[in-house]
């Protein structure tokens, strides 16, 4: 071949590469009615054993309407949560999207590992989507002066009732009217080999979260209304009563069972009252156990009867590359029909206001948390020290289930730890 | 013969030279070693100590904050509770399981068939990761269904709250540790024994000492090198106990199983504090030197 010829075709080829290469970047994002393009990564918590394929359903959707995006996911561990997410700021190449829970985003933001997303979420273009989250979750989302994520999802901390054991005890239609009526009903169903009652005890199984409500119902917090010392002042009867449930033998012997431990031992009929949490149901509804059960709430309180419950958010981290993407994958993830879809294929609450009413339509139980539950909930103080607060105080409340302690002497030494971990 | 003749002062300075050549020689053989210890000993050892004045530095730029790192760690009562619970559960785990392991290795000295079988059999539990340790135990120890507590039951008719019990927990978890550790002591243990000298013994012998003479006079003091070594190790990886208590307790009930390095990685991970867990690490790392310190004296050749 003459050697011109050859570099004239050369040349041509060449040249044809990018025309092809911007001609095909033209016309994809119009074939697909995207705009934005690159590649993305999503690290969450897994809420089921099949969350990849949960996730990957999403994924597929938003492909459909932004192909020039490749999302991949990637999981967590719950427990290493704090470690892996951590090492992954650290690296400064985090995933672009993190689902992030109210205990420990705040962390995050004050250390600026995350997109301050005020402007986002408060856009013209999206106010609509916005106002269909209520404010209490925006509450939770949102630290300082900024907000961090987009609320999708909660998780209730509930009460199981075994309604068997307490109709047999005469007790079903009384046991949450007050304390003492809880206290009687757990005496009257504790008998050999079953338990009255059950709360986590263990700082390992997140003992406070069942803690909370009683908390909560006696008016106090762990911060004060400015966030500025302990707000734990007024907790203490309730904080007693707890103890009392332990000394009065009506729980599985102190810090003998993990969380899931005592769930099995509800789920075969041997505790009356259990405290858990709503992905539970799911369980219970695939392998239905021999007595009618139910979810309930703690009794009411001085200050009213709330419900325990903790938020997700769907943030971006500040580091991410391609933030604009990422952004459009929060919006598509937290949608009425994407996050409803996952909520019930995980049996986790929604805040979403306008598909509360079409969800769990076959699962009663998660129906009523959804329905009755989630309007009383109260969250906790996005603090960035609020982890490491509840932490720190916890192994009081777990020597005091023990005995040997009062209310009154819980409540003295936690807010000591807490005025402590302010200063 | 050759009569070639070199002033003093050219004497000396080849000598100095050869002297140069012999240094040069020896740090080109240790270069490599050299640098390997500066990269991932002296550099990360100086970087920590650094980090022990600072706060941040992970995830947000490091601010310099003075000695406040150190203050706050000598008037942390927890830090002083973690280094107690870390140097009570050496003092439980270390004697234990040397004790365990000399037995074994005494036993498999002993015999000639089937030793390695015996052996493979000592070294297993060694073998097992940490995660599957914990999960045979709990069905070991758990206050219902745990094999030790149907014992208990049926002799004492109480069952025994093993990990939730602040008095039990820390004894429970140097058991599962004695019981992962045995294997690798008693086959170290053994390798020292068969390495003694055996005519000593057979001296021994004629001389009319007994077994029980022989263990205590010949086995022990010979094995002192042995146990030197041991000793230390031993030390040195105790003191840095967590996967175990991180898996069966989390620190609990109420910080009785919180050691040193499980209040590092809760400082560092999940406080997001990386001064501070830089200064409990510098803390730890005084304590092994101490104590190795101690240990070298108390082993010292007194000849």
């Amino acid at each position: 071949m003459n050697i011109r010829i050859l570099l004239r075709s050369m040349t041509m080829g060449a040249l044809a590469i990018p025309v092809t290469v911007g001609f095909g970047l033209w016309t994809s994002p119009v074939q697909g009615g995207g705009h934005v393009s690159g590649d993305i990564t999503m690290i969450k918590g897994p809420h089921s054993a099949d969350e990849a394929r949960f996730e990957a359903m999403i994924i597929d959707d938003f492909k459909a309407v932004e192909p020039g995006v490749n999302v991949e996911f990637t999981t967590y561990d719950w427990a290493n949560m704090n470690a892996e997410l951590t090492a992954g700021f650290a690296s400064g190449n985090p995933a672009d999207v993190l689902y992030l829970v109210d205990l420990i985003y705040p962390n995050y933001a004050e250390q600026g590992a995350l997109l301050d997303m005020s402007d986002l979420v408060n856009s013209e273009e999206w106010a609509e989507e916005r106002a269909l989250i209520p404010e209490f979750a925006w509450d939770l989302a949102r630290q300082g002066d900024g907000t961090w994520g987009v609320p999708v999802l909660g998780a209730v901390y509930n009460i199981f009732i075994n309604k068997d054991l307490l109709a047999e005890a005469g007790v079903l239609d009384t046991w949450n009217n007050s304390y003492a009526d809880m206290m009687d009903a757990a005496r009257k169903t504790t008998a050999d080999g079953v338990y009255g009652f059950s709360v986590r005890s263990r700082t390992g199984d997140f003992a406070f979260w069942d803690w909370f409500p009683y908390v909560h119902n006696a008016g106090a917090d762990i911060l004060n209304d400015d966030w500025s010392g302990c707000g734990l002042w007024g907790a203490e009867a309730a904080t007693q009563f707890l103890i009392d449930m332990h000394e009065a033998g009506v729980t599985p012997p102190i810090g003998s069972m993990s969380t899931q431990e005592q769930f099995d031992l509800f789920k075969g009929g041997k505790i009356a009252i259990y405290h858990g949490e709503t992905p539970q149901i799911g369980e219970l509804n695939a392998n239905p156990p021999g007595f009618d059960w139910d979810v309930a709430y703690a009794p009411p309180g001085e200050h009213g009867q709330t419900v325990m419950g903790n938020f997700g958010i769907l943030s971006i981290a500040s580091a991410s590359p391609n933030q604009d993407a990422a952004w459009e994958f929060v919006k598509h993830w937290a949608s009425g029909p994407q996050v409803g879809r996952f909520a019930e294929q995980v049996n986790l609450q929604v805040v979403r206001e306008d598909i509360i009413a079409d969800m769990f339509a076959d699962n009663a139980a998660m129906r009523k948390v959804q329905q009755e539950f989630v309007p009383r909930v109260q969250g906790i103080q996005p603090h960035p020290q609020i982890l490491k607060i509840l932490q720190s105080i916890w192994p009081v409340a777990e020597q005091a289930y023990r005995g040997g302690m009062t209310g009154e002497q819980v409540i003295e030494r936690m807010c000591a730890i807490t005025d402590e971990i302010l200063e | 013969m050759n009569d070639t003749t070199v002033s003093a002062t050219e004497h000396r300075r080849l000598r100095r030279w050869l002297v140069l050549r012999r240094n040069l020689t020896a740090y080109l053989f240790l270069a490599p070693a050299l640098v390997f210890f500066g990269t991932f000993l002296v550099w990360p050892g100086l970087s920590l100590f650094v980090q022990t004045f600072q706060t941040g530095g992970v995830m947000s730029p490091a601010v310099f904050v003075g000695t406040e790192n150190w203050e706050r760690t000598f008037a942390d009562p927890l830090v002083l509770k973690t280094i107690w619970n870390t140097l009570r559960y050496c003092l439980m785990a270390i004697p234990a399981v040397f004790v365990i392991a000399m037995i074994f290795a005494l036993a498999l000295n002993s015999i000639s068939v089937g030793q390695t079988a015996f052996k493979t059999m000592i070294y297993y539990p060694t073998l097992q990761p940490i995660l599957i340790a914990a999960l045979m135990f709990t069905f070991v120890l758990h206050q219902d269904f745990g094999v030790l507590n149907i014992v208990m039951r049926a002799i004492a008719g109480e069952p025994v709250n093993f990990l939730g019990n602040e008095d039990l927990a820390m004894p429970t978890i140097a058991m599962v540790e004695v019981w992962k550790g045995m294997g690798f002591w008693a086959l170290l243990f053994l390798a020292g024994i068969q390495n003694l000298p055996k005519d000593l013994y057979h001296a021994a012998e004629l001389d009319g000492a007994g077994p029980v003479r022989r263990f205590f006079q010949l086995t022990l003091p010979l094995l002192k090198p042995t146990f030197f070594f041991s000793v230390t190790f031993a030390t040195i990886v105790n003191l840095q106990v967590f996967d175990s208590i991180f898996i069966l307790t989390d620190g609990g009930p109420f910080h009785s199983t919180a050691s040193t390095t499980w209040y590092i990685y809760r400082s560092l991970f999940t406080f997001s504090e990386p001064g501070y867990g830089a200064t409990l690490s510098f803390v730890l790392v005084l304590v092994v030197l101490v104590l190795t310190a101690i240990q070298s004296y108390a082993f010292r050749d007194r000849r």
